[in-house]
């Protein structure tokens, strides 16, 4: 351990700033948000820089790796490590973390346990992509609940205390499963050990692994959410204040997914072949089901949460895909979702602050005293529809043509598949301009203009939305700038998944498609001399 | 010529760049910009104009026998899958470039008159321009994804444009009804391109036609299935080119500023429907059945377009249901295999349409200075009138426009009409007979809309006919237009004027291609078809065609074409000028046909009635499951936990005799399971 503990660093920095958050002498609340805010800042830059000098695209194991021993009787380490599918997640934290803390600036309310909070998350979120340890995982996991819990049930709206006690029993529901799988996965065999990769060398029997996929499958089926174990979701995002939005859409849902990824896909590669057509089945159902429902909500921030559930879908099939392409457009799609999600649900923070309704039947014409927030608000909006330019677009697109050409599945599955799924394609305008169309245009509500002042977006404001926008765009533009990220992981992943489907066995990859069936077979021939 | 090339993605990134600029400064100095103006204007007009010059240079080389210049990227990759993105220039996308920029050109120039007074001048200006530069992208994608991309953000910049004037309840509704049913579209023109990648592994035209025509030839992949792919990537051009019967969106798409109808609505994007056929030839030519499909469904929507165009009394409306007729004879000309003839029509319809259209906007403009701001009064043809005195360039620049769209010779769109009838008559005599119908109550409802408009008696200052629209338009415009003082209910002249310089200078320019262009696609010398022809055909085949040139049978049908054109013109004059025939007593006989005509044969009555209502039902439907069932069932566990505790705290007495039976109680009952099983 030659290098400089970057992870170590980046996780432990915002925690130990937190706790002098008690003694900064701050009366009115002004000081501890600059504090807040240049401590994310700090912690950002030196995540950029440890990727800057630390990270190896090309290598697709483990990098920026630290162990050491904490507890030695019960095997427990502080490892931590990032690998490509880690790293991305690991940098969208740092983002959508400051940005949420700068979104947080009207906070009045306790501004010191709030933003002790925020920083306490900070650094946990970070911990969880990080973490090489089952033991550790799992403790990071739950500790990140805590401050979720907390800021949901102070500062959330009027039923914010069952929307919180709902999250809660929901998730550490949740990862009760993922104790029990951990620690039958730990104890198995003849070794003890909660290292990670140890653990996914072990060799399972088939009924086991289906049992451990199970168990975690749960768990991370609440946190991403899939249907129908999302029912916590809508209510936790329709109480929560918009800070808390950004961090739950942006971030704590792809722990679900990365989680599925590096564990029921990554160590359970049998189990995961057997579940994977259930794995694209839900995957439809949270596309079209939360499309159709996020439409009929006349609630603001229902409506988009039910839209980050049906956008998750797309993770779920990438996942499943057997493919390359697919594999990576689920990650795409997460990081992706990460920046969009936040920037819709900022947008809804800010309309309320103005509105003080969430009810669209209460809205109307707002957009035409608010210019800066109608532009905002379309913006959003048109990348979360995935129109080409943004990310979303791309992402889906991954995962659509990287399910079309498996050979993992019938080609009759894969119709039904993705016609459905392209359904949503039809669905996510419906609902999105709807929202647009009774929100923003139209005559003015002239109830809602007797009663508040609607003031334009201020600075602040447009520069969150602007930082939220370049990558959303710029992945947009030209995908390669994040996908290089953790292509080479992606890639292991999915050969590692590949080799545990039956009739893909010592198969090399082709593209299913007909015509290279009928094409020479030489180039097959190379590439399974390659592998 | 090689820097021209390297060089020929600025066209479509410099009006990008113009509008990030522009967007950039009304979302951070909104005051300053805004007040910028004419400024802007200039910029984004010139930065048009040098796209246009380029667009130009690179028409005349390819002209000059230029190869094919084709430079790419690798843009997105997984595994082995690799995507590259970049652009091509062939005689096609050089002749698209040309059309485009030259119509988007003269579209800002004539808006600088147009949007003169409106708060959102600089915001139209850098709409234009994100929507020339994505529509400049579209023309010279080289492969399926990328045309898909582009395809989708001009239908995003036609949703912003269409919705301009956002606080109209109208555009409101319009705008999102354009949008979903492109995307309705979309949805064929994803699941055909993702069929056709997994058939033949690529995305690029020639590509995909080669290797699916090997498919199937060969019998490894079920002709059928390469029907279904073919035409599912048909819908997509049926949403974009409004044909039947995905057509609606258009008509209301007029809501949006009349520039913006000229250049989106009728000369470019809509026509991208057209020009994606064109780029699939490859892939469609060797599937009879989706030509076919493709050649009825244009023929079907040239006639129903026309059958509603003849009782629309907004002007733009009846533009709109034109454009969608003459939409239908290019998708038809695709679909019979005259790709040529198609694309002229593309052309020639580009620039008089798109005259027209600005022309009406000319007549709204001054409309609006008697009757005031509410398109109900501003946009009915029963207002006006003898417009031809005050606002001569319009009226003649529209006549020729008129002249044109009936195919009457030697203006262009006789050439190209007259090309895709012709050979309609070979493929098949029942297309002809329908397209040439068509032409006929083309002429028709073109003449009626000219007299309406330019001849006879001005009646703008009839205030019955005023009250009585303003009656029958009901409280969906009352409202709104009240609510704001731009919305004056009277106007502050009493007679129309004649457009400012700026207005009526593009639609001089345009007339010149209106007269004159069809000339370069004379049957008997035809150097269009020598420039643009199916990518199948060869040059020399078709100067062996030229040779052939038959002049009994040219005169034949052109003299059939222009004797219904003819006789179109002279019932609308008979009606609507000499007022011989009473259209309104023709109405009354056939209440039904008429209603039917009005009401654009009930597509929107029947879509509302299944579509919208029947969706909003279902998801209300899904929600009360979500809410009852799936929440519930989540809710009622934690009620159960609740009342479970609430009934078990009363075990808890604290007394160890009765915690001791309990233990006792249960062993008991353990024993009994046991032994019993």
């Amino acid at each position: 351990m030659e290098h400089f503990p970057w992870l170590t660093t980046v996780i432990l920095f915002p925690i130990a700033a937190s706790l002098l958050i008690p003694i900064i002498p701050d009366k009115d609340g002004k000081t501890v948000r600059w504090y807040a805010l240049i401590v994310g800042l700090i912690d950002f830059a030196i995540l950029v820089y440890a990727f800057y000098v630390g990270y190896d695209l090309n290598n697709p194991g483990l990098q920026l790796v630290e162990s050491y021993t904490w507890i030695p009787e019960l095997d427990l380490k502080w490892s931590l490590g990032a690998d490509g599918l880690s790293m991305p997640l690991i940098m969208l934290t740092g983002f959508v973390t400051t940005l949420a803390i700068m979104a947080a600036w009207p906070v009045t309310l306790k501004p010191k346990l709030f933003y002790f909070l925020m920083l306490a998350m900070y650094g946990g979120q970070i911990a969880v992509f990080a973490v090489q340890d089952m033991l550790l995982f799992f403790l990071v996991w739950e500790l990140e609940l805590v401050p979720v819990y907390l800021i949901l049930s102070i500062w959330g709206g009027k039923k914010r205390l069952y929307a919180a006690t709902k999250f809660i029993l929901y998730t550490a529901g949740g990862s009760l499963f993922i104790l029990i799988a951990a620690l039958t996965m730990a104890f198995h065999g003849d070794t003890v050990t909660f290292d990670m990769s140890a653990i996914a060398a072990k060799d399972y029997s088939f009924n086991l692994q289906l049992l451990l996929y199970a168990g975690f499958f749960i768990a991370y089926g609440v946190k991403l959410p899939i249907f129908p174990l999302h029912t916590w979701l809508p209510d936790a995002h329709g109480e929560a204040t918009a800070p808390a939005h950004m961090l739950l859409a942006g971030i704590l849902l792809k722990m679900g997914g990365y989680a599925l990824l590096r564990m029921n896909a990554g160590m359970l590669p049998d189990a995961h072949a057997f579940f994977a057509p259930v794995l694209v089945i839900l995957g439809v159902v949270n596309i079209v089901y939360a499309a159709f429902t996020s439409f009929a909500q006349r609630n603001l921030k229902r409506k988009i949460a039910y839209s980050s559930i049906s956008h998750m879908g797309f993770v779920l099939i990438g996942i499943a895909s057997f493919t390359d392409l697919g594999t990576s457009g689920a990650m795409l799609q997460m990081i992706s979702h990460g920046l969009i999600g936040a920037s819709l649900f900022f947008m809804v923070g800010c309309t309320y602050d103005r509105t003080h309704t969430l009810m669209l039947d209460e809205m109307g014409g707002i957009g035409k005293q608010m210019k800066k927030v109608f532009a905002m608000w379309t913006t959003c909006s048109l990348a979360s529809l995935a129109l080409p330019g943004m990310s979303g677009f791309i992402a889906e697109l991954m995962v659509f043509v990287g399910f079309a050409t498996s050979d993992a599945y019938s080609f009759t599955f894969k119709v039904i598949i993705i016609c459905l799924a392209a359904v949503g394609v039809i669905l996510t305008p419906i609902y999105l301009l709807s929202m647009l169309r009774e929100m923003l245009y139209g005559p003015e509500n002239k109830e809602l203009v007797e009663h508040t002042k609607l003031i334009d977006a201020e600075p602040r404001e447009v520069f969150i939305i602007a930082c939220l926008l370049v990558p959303i765009i710029g992945i947009g533009l030209y995908p390669k700038i994040v996908t290089q990220i953790y292509d080479s992981t992606t890639n292991q992943l999915t050969a590692l998944m590949r080799n545990s489907v039956p009739s893909l066995v010592q198969e090399a990859y082709k593209p299913s498609s007909p015509y290279s069936l009928l094409s020479a077979k030489a180039p097959e021939i190379e590439l399974a001399a390659s592998k | 010529m090689e820097p021209l090339y390297q060089y020929a993605w600025l066209i479509p990134v410099l009006p990008l760049l113009g509008a990030t600029l522009v967007g950039i400064g009304l979302i951070s100095l909104n005051k300053a910009t805004n007040n910028l103006r004419q400024i802007v204007a200039v910029f984004i007009v010139s930065i048009t104009g040098v796209a246009m010059v380029m667009s130009f240079a690179i028409l005349w080389s390819q002209i000059q026998g230029h190869p094919v210049y084709n430079r790419t990227i690798e843009w997105a990759s997984a595994g082995d899958f690799r995507l590259t993105m970049g652009y091509t220039i062939d005689h096609i996308s050089s002749l698209m470039l040309v059309i485009v920029t030259t119509v988007a050109f003269l579209v800002m120039i004539y808006t600088d008159g147009y949007m003169a007074h409106d708060d959102g001048y600089v915001r139209f200006y850098a709409y234009l321009s994100i929507f020339s530069s994505s529509m400049l992208g579209l023309v010279i994608s080289p492969n399926l994804v990328q045309v898909y991309i582009f395809w989708e953000l001009v239908g995003m910049c036609s949703y912003l444009l269409i919705g301009f004037w956002f606080d109209r309840k109208p555009a409101a509704d319009a705008c999102q009804k354009a949008f979903v049913t492109n995307r309705v579209g979309d949805f064929g023109l994803l699941l055909g391109m993702l069929g056709l990648y997994w058939a033949t592994g690529s995305f690029e035209f020639g590509v995909m036609g080669e290797r699916l025509e090997e498919l199937v030839s060969s019998g490894t992949l079920w002709s059928g299935l390469a029907v279904i792919f073919a035409i599912l990537v048909f819908l997509g051009p049926v949403a974009k080119s409004a044909q039947f019967p995905l057509h609606v969106w258009l008509p209301d798409a007029m809501e949006g500023p009349t520039p913006i109808s000229a250049l989106i609505h009728a000369a470019t994007m809509v026509a991208a429907g057209v020009f994606l056929i064109a780029r699939m030839y490859p892939v469609f030519e060797n599937i009879p059945i989706a030509m076919n499909t493709i050649a009825w469904t244009g023929a079907a929507t040239a006639f129903i377009g026309a059958t509603i165009a003849l009782t629309q009394n907004d002007i733009k409306k009846g533009l709109a249901y034109s454009t969608m007729s003459q939409l239908g004879y290019m998708v038809m000309a695709m679909g019979i295999g005259s790709y040529t003839a198609g694309l002229f029509h593309l052309m020639t319809h580009a620039y008089f349409k798109a005259m027209l259209f600005l022309c009406s906007g000319s007549v709204i403009h001054g409309m609006e200075a008697v009757v005031g701001h509410n398109p109900v009064v501003a946009q009915d043809m029963r207002l006006m009138g003898g417009l031809r005195k005050y606002m001569p360039v319009t009226a003649i620049t529209f006549l020729i426009g008129t002249l044109a769209i009936c195919g009457i010779p030697p203006f262009a769109g006789f050439w190209s009409k007259d090309e895709i009838l012709g050979q309609a008559m070979t493929a098949n005599p029942a297309l002809w007979f329908i397209g040439w119908a068509t032409a006929g109550l083309t002429a028709f409802y073109m003449f009626r809309m000219y007299f309406m408009t330019f001849e006879g008696e001005f009646r703008g200052n009839d205030t019955g006919i005023r009250q009585q629209l303003l009656a029958a338009s009901g409280v969906v415009f009352g409202p709104g237009a009240m609510d704001t003082k731009e919305h004056e209910d009277h106007g502050h002249d009493d007679s129309p004027h004649e457009s400012p310089l700026t207005m009526a200078l593009p639609l001089v320019v345009l007339a010149i291609p209106s007269v004159a262009l069809g000339l370069i696609g004379r049957p008997w010398a035809n150097n269009f078809e020598e420039f643009i022809h199916a990518p199948s055909e060869s040059l020399a085949e078709i100067t062996a065609e030229a040779g052939q040139f038959d002049w009994t049978e040219f005169g034949i049908m052109a003299g059939l074409s222009v004797a219904i054109a003819t006789a179109g013109i002279i019932v609308a004059f008979l009606a609507y000028r000499a007022k011989k025939i009473d259209p309104n007593a023709i109405a009354k006989k056939y209440p039904a046909l008429y209603k039917f005509s009005l009401n654009k044969w009930y597509f929107d009555e029947i879509y509302n009635q299944v579509f919208v209502i029947g969706s909003r039902r279902l998801a209300r439907q899904i929600m009360e499951v979500d809410s009852r069932v799936v929440d519930g069932a989540v809710n009622l566990t934690g009620l159960a936990t609740l009342l479970s505790g609430e009934g078990l705290k009363y075990l808890e007495t604290g007394r160890a005799q009765f915690y001791a039976l309990i233990v006792f109680a249960a062993v008991l009952g353990f024993v009994l399971v046991f032994s019993i099983t």
